[in-house]
Order: C-alpha cells, then structure tokens, then sequence
C-alpha cells in the first residue's frame, strides 16, 4: 500500500468501528458464593482476550458494558467503556433475588437503540450467563425478548448464552439465542465457566471480522456439524 | 457571507478519485472488491462517475467482477441516455428522461454482462451446487452496490442502490443528500444489484444547478462513512469541505484524496476497501464570483 502524506482531511476525524458487547449477569440469590466468584474470575478473565484481539485485528473498537439482573435488572456498567485497559468491577448477588431476564433484554434494548447506538457500529454481541430458569411472571420473558429483537442491532446481534450448571440449560435460553445452530454453552462446574466465556469471547471476535469464514469459526468453537452456520454466516445483504 | 453565483451553464466539473485496499481483506488475501470509473460526456458538457462496493461475503464470491462491471456498465448507460435523437443530430435528453430510465438501464445492462461473464467463465460445480443449495441465481455472487452521478454545468441526476454516500455540499458550507433515504439500510446489511428486486431498491435525484449550485459532491462506499468518528459526520464534513473547496485547487485535490481513501482502509478507520469520488465546481471556470 503507498504511503502519502496529507495535510488536511475533512470532518471530525476517523476511528475504528465500534462493537458493542454487553454482558447480562445473573445476581439472583442463587448465585452467591463459590458461583459468583467464579463468575467475577470469569469475566475479568475474557476481557484480556477481548484486548488481545482488539490490538491484533485492525477493524473494531471494543466497548464493554454489563447489566446485572435479579428480581430487576441495573446497570453494572452504563456507559460503554473501552476493554482497553478495563478493570472489573465485581458483582454482587441480590440477597433472595430472582431470575427475571425479561427486563434485562429490555434495558438491552433501550442500549441499541438506533438513536443510542452509533450507525457504523458491528453487530454487538449480547451474552447472557444465568445459574438459573427464568422466573418472569408470564408474559414478560417474552415481552422483554421481543423489544430487544424488534431493535436491528439486537435482531442482528450475536446473542450467546452461558449456562452455569445442567439444571440451567432451559428453553428460555434457548429462545433468547434465537438460531438452532447456535448451543447454549453449559459450564458444568465453576471451572468452566472461565473456559466458556473465553469461547465467548473468541466467538465475538472471530464472527465480528470482515470477511471470516464465520460458519468455519462456529464449527471450530462449537463443534457444530457441516451446514449449520446460522446466525454466524449471515449475509450482507437485505 | 454572500454565497458565490454561478452564471448558467458554464460551471465546469472536476473528478478526483481514488480506491484503497481494506486492511481486513489484505489480511486475508482478498482483492479490493470496490471499483470506480468516470466518463467526459462530451455532448452535453459533462462528467458521468461510478463508485462500487462489491460484497465480499463467501455468497458472494465474485463480487471484485459485479462491482467492476457495475461502474462500467453505469458509465457506458449514462452515455447513450445523456442524448436523444435530434432532427439532424442528437440532442441532449431531458433530464426527467434520464433519471427515470437510468435505473432500469443500468440493471439491464449489468445482468446482461454478468450472463456474459458467467458464459465465458462458468461456475464450477462446487458453485454451482452452492448456489443451488441457496436458491440463489447467477447474479448472486456478482453482488455489488452502484452510486452514479451525472453532472453538467446545469444539472446533476444521482441514482444509488445500497449504502455508501453520495454527500452534496453546498458553497455555504450546508449539504444535502441528492437521493431519497432507504429504511432497509441498517448500517449493517445492504441492498444489492444482485437482488430479484434491486430495481424497486435503486433511489433517484435531480438537482437544478443554476437555481442551487454546489461547490463539490462525494460519492463514497461505505469504508469511508464508517472510518468517520463524527456521528452523523456530515455536517462538519461538509462545512471543511466547503472552505476547502475555495481554498484548494484540484491539484491538492489530487494529491490528498488517495491519503484519504488509504487512511481509511487502514488499521486507524474502518479496515474496509474505501473507494472516494469528488467531484470539485471548476472556480476558475469565471463563473464564481463572491
């Protein structure tokens, strides 16, 4: 590529694209102690990840955010802070919180907003990690799912789920990822639950780069059979 | 400040551009897919550009070949509307004419090349059984965006299928976008020559150059509007687009532009091919005056 100088370009400036990922962390009751702890580890331990591929790609600007769910859901991280260089700040469990996802797609929603989400930005990637079944009242799980796809960064965003235990692994899940060919990813210990959201994170840096053979990826992560791609090899076009 | 004049029908039109590699796709051994031509339209005292984003998705994997073909194809078409028929010799079309068949002729044509392409160059059956398993037709991995603009010293008539940009700046420093907005744009996915219904999906416009002159007009895809940091950039934009558009001859145009398309391709912007049109109003034409 030739190397010309310039002295002046128009507008504002330029940056790399953003990509939005906004953990929603389950903090009901069930979720203290060893769960918890294990959780914090595991989320300190995939930004790393995320900050390694943002040096190395040249492409995307990695902003974090987090909502912390129970009986209701708030902001952990309102504002989206750049991985780089980002501390974690660990969650607490709500003392006899429930398992009320519902609201928490809600806020998610309100986040990608087109009037609150910057045009040029990738896909976000949306990953929720729960210890539990949804405990909506009826109606809600649903109501709260359909405002985060009725937004086109949710609809188009990779949505991945972590599942902490067997007993987790629920239809509920299973609707929020929306795609057959995408698994809910079961931490069967506290162990695991670092590995899976390094999976994760991989999962959101790979699938985010232009031109990846993004079907490829999810096969390699997810161990998914041939002809399965789904929501990993989306098209370009409308 | 006074906004300058143009005196009717002797303002003359300048292109400089440029395409730059994407650094994603340089990582990856992909070619530039964007492509980018221009046409002097001689009979009617005016220029023709074309600027194309081929897709670069695995579906789509002679996309570099749509969107070559595509910014031909709109340049060759622009040619043959701009005149009609006369009693002794051809006479430039009316501009209604223009924007309304300009579409339709460009599709036309460019499903005609690529038949002809897929003719000399045949799928192989690895490809063709893809595109069996998807349904797809020949034309869906030629997929490609298309921004023309057909400009005299009197009119300009801008047709675009897709995203990318075609920005209008005025000599006050305002803009406008010369094409109607499409909803099904989401920054995300586009709309694509290759589509059944890419003639519903193309935009049209005209714009009387003597009643609202402009100082330069952009057409860009969308490595460029996705390397800006500004959101919406526009404004700013065009207002430094403006003041340089007074300040700077084409020459410093000439040399900035590729630095532009380069930045923006690079690691520092979008990392995506970004392929830049400007079309600069000729001051020393003698029709601006302030």
């Amino acid at each position: 590529m030739t190397q010309t100088t310039f002295s002046r370009m128009p507008g504002g400036g330029i940056s790399r694209r953003p990509l939005h990922v906004i953990i929603l962390a389950d903090c009901s009751g069930g979720m203290k102690g060893e769960k918890m702890q294990a959780l914090n580890y595991a989320i300190a331990d995939m930004i790393p990840h995320l900050e390694a591929w943002e040096r190395d790609q040249e492409q995307a600007r990695v902003y974090f955010r987090a909502i912390a769910f129970a009986t209701e859901p708030r902001w952990h991280i309102r504002e989206p802070v750049p991985v780089t260089g980002m501390r974690w700040r660990p969650l607490e469990p709500v003392p006899k919180g429930l398992t009320n996802m519902g609201p928490a797609f809600q806020m998610a929603a309100e986040a990608l907003a087109p009037e609150n989400i910057e045009r040029r930005a990738l896909r976000p990637a949306i990953i929720l990690i729960t210890d539990g079944l949804a405990t909506d009242p009826p109606g809600q799980f649903e109501s709260g799912l359909s405002k985060l796809m009725a937004q086109p960064a949710g609809r188009s965003a990779l949505r991945l789920s972590v599942a902490i235990g067997r007993d987790a692994q629920s239809d509920a899940l299973t609707k929020f990822i929306d795609d057959p060919a995408v698994p809910v990813l079961v931490a069967n210990s506290t162990e695991d639950i670092a590995d899976r959201l390094v999976a994760a994170s991989l999962a959101v840096s790979r699938m985010s780069e232009t031109g990846a053979d993004r079907g490829a990826v999810a096969r390699r992560l997810f161990g998914l059979p041939e002809g399965m791609s789904g929501v990993f090899n989306q098209d370009t076009i409308v | 400040m006074t906004p300058p004049k143009a005196t009717a029908g002797t303002a003359a039109w300048h292109v400089v551009a440029s395409t730059a590699r994407g650094r994603s796709h340089l990582a990856r051994g992909r070619p530039n897919e964007d492509a980018v031509a221009r046409r002097h339209l001689p009979a009617i005292d005016g220029i023709v550009v074309a600027v194309a984003d081929g897709h670069g998705h695995d579906r789509h994997f002679r996309s570099a070949t749509g969107s070559a073909l595509a910014v031909q194809v709109a340049c060759r078409v622009a040619d043959d509307l701009a005149t009609e028929p006369g009693r002794f010799r051809r006479r430039p079309a009316p501009i209604e004419r223009i924007r309304d068949q300009l579409p339709s002729a460009i599709l036309g044509s460019w499903r005609a090349e690529v038949a002809r392409h897929v003719s000399a160059h045949p799928f192989t059956e690895p490809e063709q059984a893809g595109l069996d398993v998807d349904g797809d037709g020949p034309e869906v991995p030629y997929g490609s965006t298309l921004l023309v603009a057909m400009i005299t010293p009197a009119w300009l008539v801008c047709a675009q299928i897709g995203d990318g940009d075609l920005v209008a700046v005025k000599p006050d420093g305002g803009y406008c976008i010369p094409v109607p907005g499409d909803a099904a744009l989401d920054g995300l996915r586009t709309t694509s020559l290759c589509q059944p219904s890419a003639l519903d999906s193309f935009r049209v416009g005209t714009r009387d150059l003597v009643a609202g002159p402009l100082a330069a007009l952009l057409l860009a895809t969308d490595g460029y509007g996705n390397s800006q940091a500004a959101d919406p950039w526009q404004p700013d934009w065009a207002r430094d687009m403006a003041e340089l558009a007074a300040e700077r001859d084409r020459e410093w145009f000439a040399k900035q532009v590729p630095g532009w398309a380069e930045l923006c391709a690079s690691g520092e912007g979008s990392g995506d091919d970004t392929t830049i049109a400007l079309l600069l109003a000729d001051r020393g034409a003698g029709t601006w005056t302030r």
